[in-house]
């Protein structure tokens, strides 16, 4: 969804604010530039002034719809999942991790409210069919050009990443050093698995943070889970607890990570995972 | 007496009494601004407070220097107070005084004393601030405390002139030798000026004084009168607990917090008032002191500028726009850097409550505007969906009394004497297990009769609280006091001193009143009793008090009675009361040190520079901050809680009762 699209939730709701209803069609805007699609929408406005201005509540659209009510200086209700017209307008919105409904208010003759997708019963209603395209022309302010995409890299580390990666071969204290996890890179590349690591080791300045497994880092459910020289604080096996099977490797036979781990290799992981990895290249 | 210098003083009266009350007043609507807080009860408490902290000086004592220092100039103003008056009769007519007091050998003696201390304490404090320069004073306003130094100076030394100069001239209504020291000074006085400075003397005293008066509320010197005011209306018990969101209120009452100024209490805004920037909280502060943005001065400091500056906007009308807090006042760095261990609370001499500042000001973060360290979302989504921080499902809550026989109160069944109230971390934690299994151990070893909740135990929501999610936190509250209430439990012990603040502290809130006892206060009594036998070891321990425990609840002697009885105690620096953080508190447990140094490993090195080989914890988020510090720092130390050691003390007596049967 980008913003512009007329999601059926999307609406579901704007339809209690009038008949008259204009799509604005935002995606021929390349490149996404947030603030040259609010300046935009913010002329669009002014021209129609509408009772409310509706988005669809994903990523971008809260995007840009945060900085158009910033320009404007109209209230933003994010995530809404109902919505009444009246002054003030009233909308229930989702918070917390969709865990509490919160009532809120909005005083202003033009609220903006997203509508995230897929978490309400949508309702049959007038689509606007007859699609009637009305070019809009306006200028963009070269400021308002200043963020925008300007290329699309994919995340370092092969590709695969660690939340969809069946396989992740995770490093802790034991490595020992940054250049440690050569051998854990090594092994996750020959399995097709992504690298993950302990909190102790993004700490160390060993690995980014966004390779940390546990509960304040990533949480992650692989079909194999291999942890070297991790011993398996609670808050590192937050992260992992749902993988299907772990595999630990450790100097420490009375590690906590042995409570949890369905098979563990005792010894030193500097000799262990090359071994592991020469196995698996030679059976290739 | 004469006409012109009453008129004189008249009008003089009359322009600083009008001045001062202009300022004062609005202080005191700005006060009244303040959202409600309930700080009326507990009349003896407050009253015990003010004598202890305001004129016995107790915080202040605790620095040897600036508190003599101090409690030197504040003990001399209270016995100068009524020569204010004497000076303004004096002005009038210089034949009179007050009646009684003014004749009194004695209290020319005390003045004489005390003037002469508090010059000494304004001396005293000159040497602090420029020869030995605390670190505490970074950050406070240095100039405009020395220009109140000197005042304090003005007044006294016009005092010994006025004096000496009415001794010079037999004035005095009191033997001479009863003054020795404005005696001396009449000595060195030139006879044919003395009628000169007497009349110089006493208008220059009561003209400092007046000025001085005027300056005050327009200075952070403030707290001369608010101190005692803050600390009358400071906590007086149950300092651990935080004061609950009335979910119940009419919606637009419900104080989410501290968005704006607005939203403080009148409690916060006299809080921010008293501050005199002496620093002693930054001083102890565990995030100031391993480099991290927050210093609980300047905190205050930028809040009562944001009081001053939006205050009055708020007061002239109600739909005034407000600057946010945060990031106005104070960045969201600072506010989610405090531990909320309490260091800074306990050693504030005017009575600041620095906690509940930072907890408004996060509940507003939380609640209202979604912004907090994300990844802390996991835990307070963890805490409301799975019951305990870590997502852990709760059929394994019992897991770690697997073959140790306890039993797990089951819904209808007659409740035992004590519920041992297990926590999550010793719960789940493979290290803080530890403590639970030989709690439960010893326990049944001195013929407890106790039961556990198992599964039926849940979070008491204490991280999430310290966190601003106060929605989650009453929710499990509400749970778990209706489990304890439905259980017909009337005692509970906890190994965690989290649990043990939030249920012995704050679930009173929510109807839930239980005697609460930490597990080492529990077992402590059983060594007493005799119903457990011991035998100390070789170990060198050094104890860490847990903030909730010492600080927060006062239990300081039963955790060292059991360091006592297992090994040869050592303590840190920083103990008892004074503790400093592991690190873990105010949900600092679920967020990523990103900031400075990290508390942990600085609190192991203390540890490790006595000389201990064990360092014995009360707590299992201790356990495992500190066992963390010790992998990290290296330290040779080994990390256990108190049950352990317990055990290992009983077991040992076990063996050499054994053996000196078989010898």
């Amino acid at each position: 969804m980008e913003p512009g699209d007329a999601s059926m939730e999307v609406l579901t709701l704007a339809r209690k604010f009038g008949t008259d209803l204009r799509s604005v069609q935002m995606n021929a805007m390349q490149p996404y530039s947030p603030d040259a699609i609010a300046s935009l929408l913010a002329m669009v406005a002014d021209d129609l002034q509408p009772s409310a201005v509706f988005a669809a509540g994903t990523e971008r659209g809260n995007e840009v719809m945060a900085r158009l009510a910033a320009r404007s200086d109209l209230p933003f209700a994010a995530n809404c999942v109902a919505a009444e017209p009246g002054d003030p307008t009233s909308v229930s919105r989702l918070r917390w991790g969709d865990s509490l409904l919160e009532v809120a208010l909005l005083h202003s003759s033009r609220p903006i409210i997203t509508v995230p997708p897929h978490t309400f019963p949508i309702e049959e209603g007038a689509h606007p069919t007859e699609v009637d395209i009305t070019p809009f022309i306006g200028r963009i302010d070269d400021q308002d050009k200043l963020v925008r995409v300007d290329e699309h890299v994919a995340a370092a580390g092969g590709g695969v990443s660690l939340t969809e990666a069946k396989v992740v071969v995770s490093g802790g204290r034991g490595v020992g050093s940054k250049e440690g996890f050569a051998i854990i890179e090594e092994l996750a590349g020959l399995l097709g698995g992504a690298v993950g690591c302990s909190r102790v080791v993004t700490s160390a300045g060993w690995r980014p943070h966004r390779d940390q497994v546990g509960q304040t880092g990533t949480k992650i459910a692989p079909d194999i889970y291999i942890a070297c020289g991790i011993s398996g604080a609670t808050q590192h096996m937050a992260g992992c607890r749902n993988s299907k099977r772990i595999l630990a490797i450790n100097a420490d036979a009375e590690a906590p990570i042995m409570a949890s781990a369905d098979y563990a290799v005792i010894g030193d992981l500097k000799e262990i995972v090359p071994a592991i990895s020469a196995e698996i290249r030679k059976s290739r | 007496m004469s006409v012109a210098p009453a008129l004189a003083l008249g009008v003089v009266l009359v322009v600083a009494v009008a001045l001062f009350s202009r300022r004062a007043i609005l202080l005191y609507r700005l006060v009244r601004l303040g959202k409600p807080a309930k700080r009326f009860d507990d009349l003896p408490g407050r009253v015990r407070a003010e004598a202890v902290v305001v004129i016995g000086q107790s915080k202040l004592l605790q620095r040897l220097l600036p508190g003599l220092m101090h409690a030197a100039i504040f003990w001399g103003f209270m016995v100068l107070l009524p020569t204010i008056l004497i000076a303004m009769i004096g002005i009038v007519d210089p034949h009179s005084t007050l009646p009684w007091l003014g004749e009194q050998g004695l209290y020319a003696l005390l003045v004489d004393i005390f003037a002469f201390l508090v010059l000494a304490g304004v001396i005293a404090a000159f040497v602090i601030r420029k020869v030995q320069r605390p670190a505490r004073f970074a950050g406070s306003h240095l100039g405009e405390a020395d220009v109140i130094l000197l005042w304090i100076a003005g007044i006294v030394v016009t005092l010994f002139v006025w004096h000496a100069s009415r001794i010079a001239l037999n004035l005095n209504e009191y033997p001479a030798a009863w003054a020795p020291i404005s005696d001396l000074l009449a000595g060195s006085l030139d006879g044919a000026l003395s009628p000169a400075i007497e009349r110089v003397a006493v208008w220059a005293h009561v003209m400092l004084i007046l000025s001085f008066l005027v300056y005050l509320p327009y200075s952070k010197h403030l707290h001369i009168f608010l101190a005692a005011v803050n600390v009358f209306f400071g906590r007086t018990k149950s300092r651990g607990r935080l004061e609950p969101v009335d979910f119940e209120a009419p919606s637009e009452e419900v104080r989410f917090g501290s968005a704006t100024v607005a939203d403080m209490t009148w409690k916060q805004t006299v809080d921010v008032m008293s501050c005199t920037e002496c620093g002693r909280c930054q001083d102890v502060c565990p995030a100031y002191n391993t480099g991290k943005e927050l210093s609980p001065k300047l905190l205050i400091m930028a809040l009562r500028d944001q009081v001053l500056a939006d205050g009055p906007k708020a007061l002239a009308s109600k739909t005034a726009k407000l600057e946010p807090l945060v990031p106005n006042a104070v960045t969201d760095n600072v506010v989610w850097d405090c531990v909320t261990c309490g260091a800074c609370v306990r050693e504030c001499p005017v009575g600041i409550e620095h906690i509940d500042h930072i907890v408004d000001l996060r509940r507003n973060l939380v609640m209202v505007e979604s912004r907090f360290p994300e990844e802390a979302g996991s835990m307070l989504r963890d805490i409301d969906r799975a019951s305990n921080p870590w997502g852990r499902a709760q059929g394994d809550r019992a897991q770690w009394a697997k073959g140790l026989e306890v039993r797990v109160l089951q819904p209808g069944e007659a409740p035992p004497d004590v519920l041992f109230w297990v926590g999550c971390a010793p719960s789940f934690d493979e290290r803080a297990k530890k403590s639970a299994i030989s709690t439960a151990q010893l326990l049944k070893e001195a013929g407890v009769d106790f039961a556990i909740l198992g599964p039926r135990e849940a979070c008491t929501g204490d991280p999430a609280r310290r966190m601003g999610d106060e929605y989650t936190f009453q929710k499990q509250a509400q749970q778990n006091v209706a489990t304890l209430n439905e259980a017909k439990v009337t005692k509970i012990i906890t190994t965690c001193p989290h649990c043990f603040n939030t249920i012995g502290s704050e679930y009173a809130d929510f109807g839930g009143r239980y005697e609460v006892v930490h597990h080492t206060e529990f077992l402590a009594g059983l060594v007493r009793e005799g119903r457990l036998k011991t035998l100390a070891g070789e170990r060198k321990i050094t104890y860490h008090d847990s903030c909730y425990l010492a600080r927060h609840n006062d239990v300081i002697d039963e955790p060292r009675e059991l360091v006592a009885v297992s090994g040869q105690a050592v303590e840190m620096p920083r103990n008892r009361q004074r503790t400093f953080c592991c690190g873990a508190g105010g949900a600092r447990m679920f967020m990523e040190e990103k900031r400075g140094r990290p508390i942990n490993e600085e609190r192991v090195r203390e540890a490790a520079g006595t000389g201990a080989d064990t360092l014995a914890v009360a707590c299992p988020f201790c356990t495992v901050m500190l066992d963390d510090g010790v992998r990290e720092t290296g330290a040779k130390l080994q990390v256990i809680d108190l049950a352990s050691l317990l055990s290992e003390a009983v077991e040992r007596r076990k063996q050499s009762d054994q053996a000196s049967v078989r010898s």
